[in-house]
């Protein structure tokens, strides 16, 4: 029994005694380079010459459609980097798990990414809920978490609660508070309606409608995610008269609403937010229903005001455009180049631009610190800059009203620009949106 | 009064679904005994296979025809590839092997049919009818939908009641043993059930997808509330079906317009549990639940 014990105790002492040593060199080090911070900071996934990256998103599942192609975007412009002689002399490395969607599968791929694949960063990993399932733990173990693909405040209202995670686009609240604004000046008699989904998005978006149209608002309705029986919910729009329904729901779930509004003989002007008015998606679907109903193909949407904060596919004549079509067809997959590739491929230029910035010498403390102190100067396809700062982890500022009218669409209002809370709405100034990237469609 | 008619109406158009679909069901109880949860995948299966055929350019009406036909067909594949296997072998196992090819039918179509949302045609348009300048929530589709339900479920009623081959289809199920001692063929009585309950289910998948959206779960919702529908008739009538559809359909539009979406699910398992507690033989009984 007793030498039993003293034998299971030999590899803990050993380990101990090692750790010890270990720790001893460590210090001693440390001692050594004072001075230089870029040297103690963490290089998991950076090598000589790699950089290795990870993302979740649904490949599978009903959240797919989509969705699943910003990842083919992303990769594409990677590759477009990486075939240029990468950053640093660094090939990116770009490693995507499938989560269909679901946290608990977040979790786990998470997991792989970080002990198996030993990433350097999560890059756009998307899904509010899928998301929170593992914003705690990248922050804990000190992992960037850039440029999240939801519109949750959570990615960058509290930066000293979660220190490594950055938004990337403009958050559901301060895009209510740019159509909220701009229908309370410009439709003073609309009788609004919101239209919304059930969880974060609907919440923080009625929460910056409500800013500007507390006295307009007649009607609010919550969709269920999964349940496709909307009628209930439009005719209560309908019920209580609104002429104008603001509509924070996904592309399956606009088109939804319009079939059954057709049904109810409704016809309100739809202003529906960025997330569900991906005019070529809704139109494909609603397509099928031609009879005279609704006009097929991407005219389906004509008419219905959305806001859009990066250029999209039908500006064909946007350098930005040029770039993504030029990167797709150079690097792409097979299929077509679509908008849910160029969001991807937008947010991976933001990060080249980081990892371009930060210098030769990458460590995981040195990327938040550059997105920190200079992330706000970033420039790139985004029509308003970032509000990346010590205050804020919040993503692009801003965002242009536009009405869809065939294959493209007809500008309203200039790029504006607000924040979270009380924060002015103003008209942007930056630029931003005519700028044009660099000859060689690599940020320097 | 405007948005109380048209919550009526709509929800009177999901209920005609949800008792096609519970029609569906109670044929494969009457027939077999056995509760088919694979019955929804069944149904979105031969759903996708109505959408290739209109998507390869033939009408709808074909794609119909075709889809109620493979229903058929795949009713039968299913009961003497796999049923067949389990019978007399605890009624839990067959439960449970219909729980499994829910699953592989969902994952087969996913990856046959892929995952995306698909729009799916209605052959009378997809408008409210007009009554006096004023547009209701019924279309010409949702008016098929609750003559094409009734109809079933009078062909239903027809042949339990009045044929001879019900007759020995209840007798196959009911007691398979002295049925086969009495001349009952039972193997094919209990083929003929599954076939006929998955062409009634094929006809709720279409009549849901009509003028709508689908994709592999589209039907997830509708095995629930299609079995909510069916033991609130009691599980053995197709009136009751029919009128526990109805009866399930309008209160869950009630539900989500005036109470919220959110509490759909809850409403609809609230109702099953207490038709459950107080009336467990479903609500139409008369008799206490036959034990068999």
């Amino acid at each position: 029994m007793k030498r039993m014990k003293q034998v299971r105790l030999t590899p803990v002492a050993a380990l101990v005694a090692s750790a010890l040593v270990l720790s001893a060199c460590g210090a001693g080090g440390r001692d050594d380079d004072d001075g230089d911070a870029a040297d103690s900071g963490s290089t998991v996934g950076v090598t000589d010459d790699k950089v290795t990256i990870g993302a979740h998103f649904p490949l599978t599942g009903v959240a797919a459609p989509g969705y699943n192609e910003i990842p083919t975007g992303a990769r594409a412009y990677f590759d477009f980097v990486n075939a240029n002689g990468g950053v640093h002399g660094r090939q990116i490395e770009y490693v995507v798990r499938d989560d269909a969607y679901n946290p608990t599968n977040t979790t786990k791929v998470t997991n792989e990414l970080l002990l198996q694949d030993e990433i350097f960063a999560m890059v756009g990993g998307l899904g509010t809920p899928t998301h929170s399932a593992v914003v705690d733990q990248l922050n804990e173990e000190g992992v960037p978490d850039l440029f999240v693909s939801s519109g949750s405040l959570m990615w960058g209202d509290d930066p000293e609660a979660r220190p490594m995670t950055f938004g990337w686009q403009p958050d559901y609240e301060s895009e209510a508070k740019i159509i909220g604004q701009y229908v309370a000046e410009n439709m003073p008699d609309a009788k609004v309606g919101l239209f919304l989904q059930d969880d974060d998005f609907g919440e923080d978006a009625e929460k910056g409608a409500r800013q500007f149209l507390e006295e307009q608002i007649v009607g609010v309705e919550r969709y269920t995610s999964g349940n496709t029986d909307v009628g209930p919910q439009i005719a209560g729009l309908q019920g209580a008269g609104a002429d104008l329904v603001l509509g924070f729901n996904t592309p399956a779930y606009t088109a939804l609403a319009r079939l059954v509004s057709l049904s109810l003989g409704y016809e309100p002007q739809w202003f529906v937010s960025s997330v569900g008015s991906d005019s070529p998606l809704v139109g494909s679907l609603l397509a099928e229903f031609s009879e005279g109903a609704v006009k097929p193909g991407a005219g389906a949407l004509d008419g219905v005001m959305t806001t859009e904060y990066i250029p999209t596919l039908d500006q064909g004549d946007d350098p930005w455009v040029q770039l993504w079509e030029r990167v797709w067809e150079e690097h792409g997959e097979k299929g077509d180049l679509s908008n849910y590739k160029i969001y991807g491929m937008s947010h991976a230029y933001a990060l080249v631009q980081a990892l371009q910035g930060v210098g030769e010498d990458l460590t995981r403390e040195g990327l938040v610190e550059f997105m920190e102190e200079q992330g706000e100067g970033l420039d790139g396809p985004q029509l308003a800059p970032f509000r990346y700062g010590t205050d804020s982890h919040l993503g692009i500022s801003g965002m242009r009203i536009v009405e869809l009218e065939g294959r493209g669409s007809k500008e309203l209002t200039p790029v504006l620009v607000t924040d979270i809370g009380d924060a002015e709405i103003t008209e942007d100034t930056s630029g931003q949106a005519d700028d044009a990237p660099p000859e060689s469609g690599i940020p320097e | 009064m405007q948005q109380f008619i048209n919550t009526a109406l709509g929800g009177l158009t999901t209920g005609m679904v949800y008792a096609a679909f519970a029609l569906a069901l109670v044929l494969i109880w009457r027939s077999t005994r056995v509760v088919n949860f694979a019955q929804a995948p069944m149904a979105m299966v031969t759903t996708f296979v109505a959408l290739a055929v209109i998507d390869a350019g033939f009408s709808y009406w074909i794609g119909f025809a075709v889809a109620l036909a493979a229903g058929l067909v795949l009713g039968a594949i299913m009961e003497r590839g796999v049923m067949r296997h389990v019978q007399g072998k605890g009624e839990i196992n067959a439960v449970i092997l219909t729980l499994g090819l829910f699953i592989v039918l969902h994952a087969a179509a996913a990856v046959v049919f892929g995952n995306d949302f698909r729009s799916f045609p209605a052959p009378f348009g997809v408008r409210g009818i007009e009554v006096g300048g004023r547009t209701v929530a019924l279309t010409g589709f949702g008016i098929f939908t609750i003559i094409a339900v009734l109809v079933v479920m009078g062909l239903l009623v027809a042949l339990f009641r009045f044929t001879d081959l019900g007759l020995r289809m209840r007798a196959a199920a009911f007691n398979p043993e002295v049925a086969r001692l009495l001349g009952v063929r039972v193997p094919r009585m209990m083929t003929l059930g599954w076939a006929l309950a998955s062409l009634v289910g094929s006809l709720a998948g279409l009549l849901i997808a009509g003028g709508s959206l689908i994709h592999p779960s589209y039907m997830d919702s509708v095995v629930v509330l299609g079995f909510v529908a069916a033991v609130l008739g009691g599980l053995d009538s197709p009136l009751g079906a029919v009128v526990g559809g109805l009866l399930l359909g309008v209160t869950l539009a009630f539900v989500s317009g005036y109470l919220g979406s959110q509490l759909v699910a809850l409403a609809a398992l609230l109702i099953l549990m207490i038709v459950l507690m107080v009336r467990p033989g479903g609500i139409f009984s008369t008799t206490a639940a036959r034990r068999v």
